[in-house]
């Protein structure tokens, strides 16, 4: 056992020693354990050397030894071939690795040998981490001149970095970078891939220990080379592809190359450089051909959306197009998003465009949406992965078509169709719709893309007033849940009304309940099945046609019942009778077959009129029943019509108001129809001021009205945002306070700058706005 | 509604009275509309007609579901009517009528 004690040692004799050890071991050559453990300990002896440690001596003996032993690799690795021929077959890159597996190993070796030095010597003086990355005086100069010690380990790689490497830098270089080359055509053998792979790594290795740019070798030696080289190889495949074929051709290659590209950076580049190696392929062989490639993009686009059989390989086009495009950006890629709005923009209006039948024309058109739709969806969602540049652009499509005009009517008739469409799945019908829930639900993604959804709510709120009334519904779970629909799309104010007019109709179930338990408890029962709704005001649609009536007494008594009941359970309200909505079944008793007629009041009192009486003078029949003005035509001519009724002399007529004194109606005791059932409905009122008398018949009248209707509704939600905005933000310019209101809009119309700009002239003259003293652009709120 | 015949109470019933009855009235429908009975339909204090809700109340709504008439009218003992809402919110300020200054006493409530 040797002592640890400090003693005298023989330097020249120690490191005589002690380097015929080293030789062996970075020469990788056997080294008897019980002589390594003896130099492990001269190592000791040398630093803790009494009266002088030996430390710094060993360490440059050291160096110069490592220096000498690279010195003599380089020659081996050198060996006799011309450096500048750059041939990479000829067997440099080999000798290097050779020299270097051997020669890191062995480097490896002696870092333990002289772990002791390391330890205690090198250790001490070493920078912090801190220092090296926020410089200090002491690593201000380079680290290849410094003067400062690096363990054992470290400094082999320092010389071999700056011995080996340094005179063979350019050799190296062109030599890898040709075998990379090579390696691009046709994958090399494993034994040479491995070779230029630990060529390649080694540039790495031999800086790993250095806390700064421990790639600046790797990254000058290769990395900016084989850039640099690639770049040309990729530009002049990108042109070739281009000139032999077409653009599919292109892209097929082109990404086949980028795949290539990636994966030979994976094999044998360090894997920091995959996105350098990524982008310096896509800047040369894609950015550089963004033109050519733009300029076919519509119409592959058209052929990928075409019902033809090659369109799923054009798809396949477009895909490799857009996988090569995204990486560089949104600008390369806007005229692939153009092309793809522009598509479905032109397939939208070709759809709308073809031949339908006019009575199905809500129809057609939301289907034709929902197609649209559902084919770009799929197709984007499929060939751009549902990329949001794409998702938007079919939604800016969608929203182009359905709110397009044409040019012959002024407005956009999506808000009508799409209600026309609702209504009619909404309806009581022979077939029963399964899929009715799955339509409705399908409707909203129409109606989403719908600018001027308050229109939509007011021919829907229409279409519901006449099915809830009129109790045509197919089911209240639909009604309630598609009104649920629609709140989820546009929120609570838009489906309040229609949310008001559902809950009347079922509270009215429950009133009526509650009347005929009345009923039964005073034994007021009546012959007459009675039935109400009571609506409440404000919440309907339905106009304010309250045509005056003097009901027949037959009606008169459930009437008076039901009012004494109402005002008995509720308080201070007010109740009116909508006698152009009530229906009733009468039954006739003078006719040799049974008939049933269900009729309006006013038409049942104009029939029961006939009870006791057979022939009235028209004038005094219409006074009688205090039928006023247009409604009395408008109820009678159906009845006429039908025949149950037989007018002599001149009743009047919708245009002409005048009942001439002398005309008469009889009842026509000879009616007879073909059917039992005599349905009779109350002519439309077109000209009526104000009033839609809720008819059941079309809505053909009905577009010019609720247009202007809309208007004054929408001239109110603009003032009234005005006055919100400009009320919370005191003074505002014009154009800040115009977007704030348009975006506020923007949820149930698309309001026009224009009429913007009257309702501020409008909150001008009513004192609620000024035009500031000093700015002519700006407006400050008046409290 | 036209689809329910319950021909033999019918039959019956008609035997038994007139034989020249030339028409029975089997069913009405009737459909009336109702709204408070005030004499101003827009409530002095928020704006809002007395029909809808009062603002205080929309705004509320837009959380929680929707329904139930809570929004009341009330009339005081000078006939004028005004949202209960908006009302009890106004007597703790002023316990005068917004419109006729006199002293503010509930006449009745809607219900």
């Amino acid at each position: 056992m040797m002592s640890l004690k400090p003693r005298n040692v023989d330097f020249t004799e120690t490191w005589a020693h002690l380097k015929e050890t080293v030789a062996g071991v970075v020469g990788l050559r056997a080294v008897e354990r019980s002589v390594w453990n003896t130099r492990f300990s001269d190592v000791y002896a040398l630093c803790v050397a009494h009266p002088e440690p030996l430390a710094d001596k060993l360490y440059d003996e050291t160096r110069n030894f490592l220096e000498e032993h690279v010195q003599g690799l380089l020659q081996r690795v050198r060996g006799t071939v011309a450096l500048d021929n750059n041939d990479h077959n000829d067997g440099l890159l080999t000798r290097y690795v050779t020299a270097w597996r051997e020669y890191s190993q062995g480097v490896a070796y002696l870092n333990s040998l002289y772990s002791y030095l390391n330890l205690q010597h090198v250790k001490r003086q070493k920078v912090s981490d801190a220092e090296i990355i926020y410089g200090s005086s002491a690593t201000v100069t380079c680290p290849e001149h410094d003067a400062r010690q690096l363990e054992v380990g470290e400094l082999g790689l320092e010389i071999w970095e700056r011995v080996l490497v340094k005179p063979l830098t350019s050799a190296l270089t062109g030599r890898i970078v040709n075998a990379l080359a090579a390696a691009r055509e046709s994958p090399p053998d494993p034994a040479h891939a491995s070779i230029l792979r630990e060529a390649i790594h080694s540039t790495v290795q031999v800086r790993a220990f250095r806390v700064r740019a421990p790639l600046q070798l790797y990254q000058q030696l290769v990395l900016e080379p084989y850039l640099t080289a690639a770049a040309a190889a990729h530009a002049k495949l990108a042109a070739e592809l281009l000139a032999s074929g077409d653009v599919a051709h292109y892209t097929k290659h082109a990404l086949a190359g980028l795949d290539r590209e990636i994966s030979l950076g994976a094999r044998f580049l360090d894997s920091s450089s995959a996105e350098a190696v990524r982008g310096c392929y896509e800047r040369a062989a894609v950015a550089a051909h963004l033109p050519a490639l733009h300029a076919t993009v519509h119409q592959l686009m058209k052929d990928a959306a075409a019902d033809l059989p090659s369109a799923s390989e054009r798809r396949v086009d477009l895909r490799r197009m857009y996988t090569l495009l995204r990486p560089l950006g949104a600008n390369a890629l806007r005229p692939l998003v153009d092309a793809a709005h522009a598509q479905a923009a032109a397939d939208g209006q070709a759809l709308l465009a073809l031949s339908h039948n006019k009575d199905e024309a809500h129809t057609h058109f939301v289907n034709a949406m929902l197609s649209l739709h559902g084919k770009y969806s799929k197709l984007f969602g499929e060939v751009f992965g549902g990329a949001q540049a794409f998702v938007g652009a079919l939604d800016k499509a969608c929203s182009a078509v359905v709110n397009s005009r044409l040019p012959s009517d002024g407005s956009a008739r999506a808000p009508e169709l799409l209600a026309r469409y609702c209504d009619a799945l909404l309806r009581k019908r022979a077939g029963g719709d399964a899929d009715v829930d799955d339509k409705l639900a399908a409707a909203i993604v129409v109606f989403k893309y719908v600018d001027d959804k308050d229109v939509f709510q007011k021919y829907y709120a229409r279409a519901l007033a006449r099915r809830l009334i009129h109790q045509l519904s197919a089911s209240m779970e639909q009604e309630e849940a598609m009104i649920n629909r629609l709140k989820a799309a546009c929120g609570y104010e838009f489906t309040n009304k229609l949310h008001r007019m559902f809950t009347d109709v079922a509270v009215s179930a429950d009133l009526n309940a509650k009347f005929q338990q009345h009923l039964r408890d005073n034994n007021l029962a009546t012959s007459t099945g009675f039935f109400i709704q009571v609506l409440q005001a404000g919440a309907w649609p339905l106009g304010g046609a309250m045509a005056p009536l003097a009901p027949p007494q037959q009606l008169e008594r459930p009437a008076r019942l039901f009012e004494a009941f109402y005002r008995a359970s509720f308080n201070g309200r007010r109740l009116a009778w909508l006698h152009h909505l009530c229906t009733g079944d009468l039954r006739t008793r003078y006719t040799p077959r049974l008939y049933h007629i269900s009729a309006t009041t006013p038409q049942c009192a104009l029939l029961l009129s006939f009870e006791t009486v057979d022939v009235w003078n028209a004038r005094e029949l219409r006074d009688s029943l205090q039928l006023a003005g247009d409604a009395w035509h408008r109820h009678l001519r159906p009845l006429l019509d039908a025949g149950l009724l037989i007018a002599t002399g001149d009743v009047g007529s919708e245009t002409e108001d005048d009942t001439s004194a002398d005309a008469t109606i009889a009842l026509n005791l000879a009616f007879s129809c073909k059917r039992t059932k005599v349905r009779l409905t109350c002519a439309n009122a077109p000209n009526h001021p104000g009033g839609s008398s809720s008819s059941n018949s079309g809505t053909a009248a009905e577009p010019g009205e609720t247009a202007a209707h809309c208007d004054d509704d929408r001239k109110m939600y603009l003032q009234a945002a005005i006055v919100r905005i400009m009320k919370q933000r005191k003074v505002l310019r014009h154009t800040e306070l115009i977007q704030e209101v348009v975006s506020q809009a923007r949820g149930s119309f698309a309001p026009s700058v224009a009429m913007i700009k009257k309702c501020i002239e409008a909150l001008i003259d009513k004192q609620y706005l000024e035009r500031a003293p000093a700015a002519l652009d700006t407006y400050s709120y008046l409290a | 509604m036209s689809g329910e015949d319950c021909d033999p109470m019918d039959r019956g019933e008609n035997d038994g009275q007139k034989p020249d009855k030339m028409f029975t009235l089997k069913k009405w429908n009737a459909v009336a509309m109702w709204s408070w009975d005030v004499e101003c339909d827009t409530c002095a204090i928020c704006r809002v007609q007395v029909m809808d809700a009062c603002l205080r109340c929309q705004g509320e709504s837009k959380k929680d579901s929707y329904g139930k008439q809570d929004c009341v009218v009330v009339w005081g003992e000078c006939n004028h009517s005004f949202h209960f809402c908006c009302m009890s919110l106004w007597v703790k300020q002023n316990n005068r009528c917004p419109l006729c200054q006199q002293e503010w006493s509930i006449q009745r409530m809607g219900k």
